[in-house]
């Protein structure tokens, strides 16, 4: 199953849905396909301009341009999910997440799909880290048995 | 003799060549947990054991992989077993050295490594609960009463108001 995780950049989320045969959507391989893309300059601080189109989708045109550039990385991967990890709170600086008001977007988003979802906490001490692994694990153990 | 424009050929021709373009490269970072087995030294060593068409580079993390993605996913496979629950990897989106995101060209930190410092720090923990893994209960979340909300309302605005007479 394709498992949309978010922060979409975190390694923690990447690895544990990995491990259990799942596919993450992380930002990464969408990124990769900009870099590789002739037709940008200096990727990813360029874009074509078939981005805004796609952006629009879902930001209103009165929303900021760079939320909606950035929507337009995140939606299709939003679409594409079977399932979804959301760990709120990460830390600010979180690699290319660090917009607030597109970070609450794309967990909008998530949440309208209506497809299962986990919301957690990052954590920050041992305890809570088991707890998270362990509530991940679970989860995606769970989706196995309703999809068989 | 020159050969006629033929804009149906061309056009095929053009779709051949995209295909070729089409990128089937990946880059993988493999970072090792603070309480791994093995030294970030040995895995590249390790990695260059196996002998296989890819591009090593050592980091400070662990190291990072880049070749065509099936061969790269058959390496990871192959790491993983050398410590399962120390040896982590994700994606990456620019390949090694690529002068727009590396660290030696920039002069900085790249994007990116901030939050992996951060991550970094939790896997330990996260080693130690796939190692002994614990069945949970997971909550769900329910939406609240209309009741419910209106009394979040008044206490919030109670507060609000008591603090605002302070």
């Amino acid at each position: 199953m394709k498992i949309a995780i978010f922060p979409p950049n975190s390694l923690i989320l990447a690895d544990l849905v990995e491990r259990r045969g799942h596919e993450p959507l992380v930002i990464m391989k969408e990124i990769r396909k900009k870099v590789k893309d002739a037709e940008i300059d200096s990727p990813p601080m360029n874009i074509t301009e078939e981005d805004p189109i796609k952006g629009l989708k879902y930001a209103a045109i009165e929303v900021p341009s760079g939320v909606r550039g950035r929507m337009s990385i995140f939606g299709p991967m939003i679409d594409e999910a079977d399932a979804a990890i959301i760990m709120d709170d990460a830390p600010f600086g979180f690699g290319c997440i660090g917009c607030a008001r597109t970070n609450e977007l794309s967990v909008f988003y998530l949440r309208k799909r209506g497809i299962p979802t986990l919301e957690l906490t990052y954590p920050t001490t041992r305890e809570e880290t088991l707890e998270l692994v362990n509530k991940i694990n679970t989860f995606l153990d769970q989706l196995e048995d309703e999809n068989g | 003799m020159s050969e006629k424009y033929d804009p149906k050929q061309n056009e095929a021709a053009d779709k051949s060549n995209e295909n070729k373009a089409e990128d089937n490269t990946s880059t993988r970072m493999i970072i090792l947990s603070p309480t791994a087995n093995i030294s970030q030294t040995e895995l590249v060593q390790r990695l260059h054991m196996l002998e296989m068409p890819v591009t090593i580079k050592s980091t400070c993390y662990g190291a990072m992989v880049h070749g065509e993605k099936e061969v790269v996913e058959e390496v990871i496979e192959k790491a993983r077993q050398w410590d399962t629950y120390n040896i982590f990897t994700k994606d990456r989106g620019f390949p090694p050295g690529d002068p727009r995101r590396c660290r030696g060209h920039r002069g900085a930190a790249r994007e990116g490594y901030h939050q992996l410092e951060k991550e970094f720090d939790l896997l330990c923990h996260v080693g130690e609960a796939l190692k002994k893994p614990q069945k949970v209960k997971i909550d769900k979340v329910e939406k609240i009463t209309v009741d419910d909300f209106k009394k979040i309302v008044k206490h919030k605005a109670s507060k609000i108001k008591d603090e605002g007479e302070k």
